[in-house]
């Protein structure tokens, strides 16, 4: 019974995937190419790094540029998904969330 | 032999022409024969000296029709030379064409002569080449120009040959067309292929279709000739031809062409394409291969070439053979040439990109593709349902199962999925989804209730069993001393003044820990139930043996399998008196995760390891997050949206299977778990919580129930029913003295009475009140009495408003759903029942 | 191919595709192949007054690589099946890696 011996090995994390598993169903957070950031349950995921998250929120932070100082005005717009398929090629990192 | 009015003397006249000099390099000035003029300045060499007279040897056969077809005897002199030529302009841009053609014929050569001694053709020889990349130099041989990379060799052979001026066609054409002006001073090779590269230069895509048309043939039969002198190496280059075939004059005629000329040389060491390679293989074959034949043809080449334009164009010996055919032959002909033509052009085009992979780069590619294809397919040789295809495409084949599916595929496994997923999850009220619909959870609490009612009707429909019970309470005294609560787990227990509830944060490893924990969990469990699905067919009494063997085998996997599952549930881990973090089954039912994996896991558990698991539970009821979490804030605070959100998951996916495996439970069990709850719990804490209550509605609805069923009267036999039912009755009041002093802020009041969720508290008021003396009842009532009233009040006000606008859709004024004010009013009145009570009576 | 399963599933639904270049589309899920190309029915632009070039177009085919997200409808998703079927994509990742 190698295989009993393997899953009674309590779960190894092998690899950097491994983890994001622990984080399935769990509240996540995403960041993304492009300034944006996104909060969210855990629903699914692949190799590639796409993601299924629940009751997302979504960060994006916009740069205003001012001509009068040279001062750049971060803005953040905020948006809200019930369910979002993300794309891994925009995924940067997933990291579980407290 | 003035069939292009030279000078046919021999050159064997002249000195030093020894065979050596003699090869291929020294035809290659096509139009030294123009510098005649300038031969004096010594330059150039007069076509005299380079000519080498083997022409002479050529089988002159074919000269029959040369005049009709080149218009009579006269010599063409310089003078003759038209100037109406073209070569570096237009007709270079047809080049192209042209070297198509050739490749082509070379292509196609191996089908039309049979040559045993070459090698297979596999396409891919190309590559063994070192110098595999198309020379652009070769093609100049249509032009009748050497190709530089000759060059080299040149001095040897020919040590004259740096007097003699290589130039480019324009060069040539300009001048022929200055005639009188002298040769330019000597290009080097550098111009000479800088020449080149104008004429490529120029080579755009031909406009002109008719030059195509009528250089074609030529080249098409240009290797012909090769072919045949290949065959024909090993005579003595100075022999006459030897006898040939009906075909061989046609063939030498077609040597004579202009493209024919600067032999296949160039060919024969830099393959133009892949597709000529088997040229160099041929080249052992007759090792000093055709300098002889060359030597005759060349110096008329230029000649040919010279003349060429002035016929329109090259095809002359096409012509010249074709007046040896009846019409009907040259039509048939033209229309095979045609065809030909057409056709390998059709296989060049084709062909182009030959050699790019081996068979196994392709054969590899093929497979690739083919398994994308049944991936993408869903699979031909998979069936629907098979492993295969679960694997692949496992969510939309069971998703299909759940939710209708868009292609049904009945097969028995995914049905039993399909269960799985639809009824053990218990929670397909997806987290923090809709609220509205929460199924299971109602069903939950309805069922709840259902007891509770149970409990209530059974109390009344036996006025002699409660004053029984009661009279049983009141003289708890006198049977107290009787006996002790006896331990029925063997759980260790703590004294509860050391315990110290665990921390309310738990660390980043402990999380992480807990995490894991449940992954292996639903990885044991997952394994469980594809174990499961394969169950063979239960083994009847005339079974095979070797079926009964699979079947004995699934069941010991099985049991193994279980065993597996319950270790990972944590449960077993041992209990510490003072912990410092959470017990392992506590942390993983503390996410959401593990919250839903009990109902799943729950019916693999055996009876006893339900009964730990619900013990466990039960001790720990004030360290669940569900119940630490949701204690009230000070502030009256509503609780934040997260952990309300535990508890709703908590109530829906781990109530039900405690609440069915409670359900069946004996009053002995219950009696022990309400002991260990009343030792080990801080009740007044999990009073005040919905997960708490609702535990405790459970444990005691269903011992007042079972304590009511029980034969009664025989209180003073020793049976064990009498004696767990002592035992309850004793542990009751315990209970009840403990409950007491938390009546009053029992209630969750951070909203208001209206909106509140409360319908937990009015069940386990009613439990309590089913078992409850007189004077509990009374103490009952005084506790919560407020409360009463205000629902009371506010339910009538309710269903006033309901009644008053029954006419206006959409509720009441308070903007209340209708039927909450009769609900309300349902969850009272299941109390005041349970204590002979009714609402009514309040007026 | 987990996610190529799980968007068989929405076929027929309604999705709104939000491209790399800002663009979001809303339509029918149509067909989804494991490229995770998709094709929409009956679209339109989220902002169309921004991207007018969209507005005659009734269906769309979109590459893959260019999604940035797909939006959802969350009654469509079956949650605790999508995540039991993402562990079996991991389980048989893993494997798959010890193998190889």
């Amino acid at each position: 019974m190698a295989e009993a011996e393997e899953a009674g090995g309590a779960n190894p994390v092998n690899e950097p995937l491994d983890l994001v598993r622990l984080s399935l169903n769990e509240v996540v957070f995403v960041k993304l190419r492009g300034d944006r950031e996104l909060k969210g349950r855990l629903h699914a995921y692949d190799s590639h790094c796409n993601l299924v998250l629940g009751e997302v929120e979504e960060t994006v932070y916009v740069v205003d540029e001012e001509e009068d100082n040279d001062e750049d005005n971060v803005r953040t717009v905020k948006k809200q998904s019930e369910m979002l398929f993300v794309r891994g090629d925009s995924v940067v990192l997933i990291s579980p969330q407290q | 032999m003035s069939f292009f009015g030279f000078d046919t003397s021999l050159p064997r006249d002249k000195p030093g022409q020894s065979s050596q000099q003699q090869s291929m390099f020294q035809q290659h000035d096509p139009f030294g024969g123009l510098r005649r003029e300038d031969a004096g300045n010594g330059e150039t060499l007069d076509f005299e000296d380079t000519y080498d007279g083997l022409g002479l040897k050529l089988d002159e056969s074919g000269d029959t029709f040369n005049d009709d077809t080149f218009g009579g005897e006269e010599p063409v002199t310089r003078q003759e030379v038209g100037k109406d030529f073209d070569f570096a302009g237009q007709t270079a841009r047809v080049r192209d064409d042209l070297l198509e053609e050739q490749v082509l014929h070379h292509a196609r050569q191996p089908m039309q002569y049979a040559q045993p001694a070459r090698p297979k053709k596999t396409g891919y020889e190309a590559y063994k080449e070192p110098e595999y990349i198309p020379k652009l130099e070769a093609d100049a041989s249509i032009w009748g120009k050497l190709s530089s990379s000759k060059k080299p060799a040149e001095p040897q052979a020919r040590p004259d040959s740096s007097a003699r001026k290589m130039m480019s066609v324009e060069e040539v054409e300009a001048m022929m067309r200055s005639q009188t002006k002298p040769t330019p001073p000597v290009e080097n090779v550098d111009r000479q292929s800088q020449g080149l590269r104008d004429m490529l230069g120029v080579g755009t895509p031909s406009p002109a279709v008719a030059p195509l048309e009528q250089t074609r043939p030529p080249v098409q039969i240009l290797q012909r000739p090769q072919q045949q002198q290949q065959a024909q190496q090993q005579p003595p280059p100075q022999q006459p031809m030897p006898e040939q075939n009906t075909r061989a004059p046609q063939i030498l005629q077609r040597q004579h062409s202009p493209q024919q000329r600067p032999q296949s040389q160039d060919f024969h060491g830099q393959p133009p394409y892949p597709t000529q390679q088997q040229q160099p293989l041929q080249m052992p074959m007759g090792a000093p291969p055709v300098q002889p034949p060359q030597g005759h043809r060349g110096p008329m080449q230029p000649v040919s070439h010279n003349r060429g334009p002035s016929y329109n164009g090259p095809p002359i010996t096409q012509a010249q053979q074709m007046m040896n055919m009846s019409t009907d032959e040259r039509e048939a002909y033209l229309a095979e040439e045609a065809k030909r033509a057409k056709r390998n052009h059709k296989i060049y085009l084709l062909s182009k990109n030959n050699g790019l992979m081996t068979p196994q780069d392709k054969n590899f590619i093929t497979r690739i593709q083919l398994q994308q294809l049944l991936t993408a397919t869903g699979g031909v040789d998979n069936e629907p349902g098979s492993e295969e295809q679960l694997a692949e495409d496992f969510y939309y084949q069971v998703y299909a199962q759940i939710r209708g599916p868009p292609r049904s595929g009945p097969g028995q496994p995914l049905n039993q999925f399909a269960q799985t997923y639809l009824f053990q999850t218990g929670s397909r009220y997806g987290f923090g989804r809709n609220r509205g619909q929460l199924r299971g959870g109602d069903n939950h609490v309805q069922r709840m209730e259902q007891q509770v009612a149970r409990a209530v009707e059974a109390a009344k429909a036996r006025p002699k069993n409660k004053s029984l019970v009661v009279e049983g309470s009141l003289g708890k005294i006198a049977f107290s001393n009787s006996k002790t609560p006896r331990p029925l787990l063997n759980l260790k227990r703590a004294d509860s003044e050391s315990r110290v509830r665990p921390p309310r944060h738990t660390t980043v490893a402990d999380r992480k820990a807990a995490l894991r924990d449940i992954e292996h969990l639903y990885s044991t469990l997952m394994k469980l139930e594809d174990h499961e699905r394969h169950m063979p067919r239960p083994p009847q009494e005339d079974s095979p043996p070797d079926e009964i063997e699979r079947h004995i085998r699934w069941r010991s996997e099985m049991q193994a399998l279980n065993q597996q599952l319950w270790e990972a549930t944590k449960v077993m881990e041992p209990i510490q008196p003072a912990p410092t973090q959470p017990h392992p089954f506590i942390s993983i039912l503390s996410h959401p995760k593990g919250k839903k994996a009990i109902p799943r896991l729950f019916r693999h558990l055996e009876e006893q390891q339900r009964l730990t698991m619900l013990t466990l539970i039960v001790i720990h009821l004030d360290s669940l997050d569900v119940v630490r979490d949701a204690y009230p804030p000070a502030d009256n605070t509503p609780l934040p949206g997260k952990v309300k959100d535990e508890v709703e998951l908590f109530s829906q996916a781990v109530m039900p299977p405690l609440f069915s495996y409670v359900n069946e439970t004996t009053l002995g069990i219950l009696v022990g778990m309400l002991g260990l709850v009343i030792d080990r719990v801080h009740v007044q804490t999990i009073l005040r919580t919905k997960v708490g209550v609702s535990i405790l509605t459970m444990l005691i609805s269903r011992a007042e129930l079972v304590s009511q069923s029980l034969p009664s009267g025989a209180i003073v036999g020793s049976s064990g029913a009498d004696d767990d039912k002592q035992q309850w009755s004793n542990l009751y009041s315990r209970l009840f003295d403990l409950i007491e002093p938390t009546l009053p802020h029992i209630f969750p009041t951070d909203t208001n009475v209206s909106a509140a969720d409360d319908v937990y508290v009015w069940q386990f008021l009613a439990a309590m009140g089913v078992g409850a003396s007189p004077e509990q009842q009374q103490r009952l009532v005084l506790g919560v009495k407020e409360r009463v009233m205000e629902t009371v009040g506010v339910a009538k006000s309710l269903m006033a408003a309901e009644s008053m606008g029954g006419a206006r859709p959409g509720g009441t004024p308070g903007g209340a759903p209708n039927g909450v004010g009769e609900r309300k009013m349902g969850e009272v009145n299941l109390f005041m029942r349970s204590i002979g009570l009714d609402v009514e009576l309040l007026g | 191919m987990l996610f190529f399963s799980f968007f068989k599933t929405l076929v027929n639904h309604e999705v709104t595709v939000e491209l790399k270049n800002d663009i979001s589309i809303r339509g029918t899920l149509k067909s989804v192949d494991q490229y995770l190309n998709i094709k929409l029915d009956d679209i339109t632009v989220v902002d169309e007054l921004k991207y007018p070039h969209l507005s005659s177009v009734k269906n769309v085919f979109i590459r893959g690589s260019v999604v940035r997200y797909v939006h959802l409808p969350a009654a469509a998703v079956d949650t605790p099946l999508l995540e039991d079927a993402t562990r079996r994509e991991a389980s048989q990742a893993s494997a798959k890696a010890k193998q190889g």
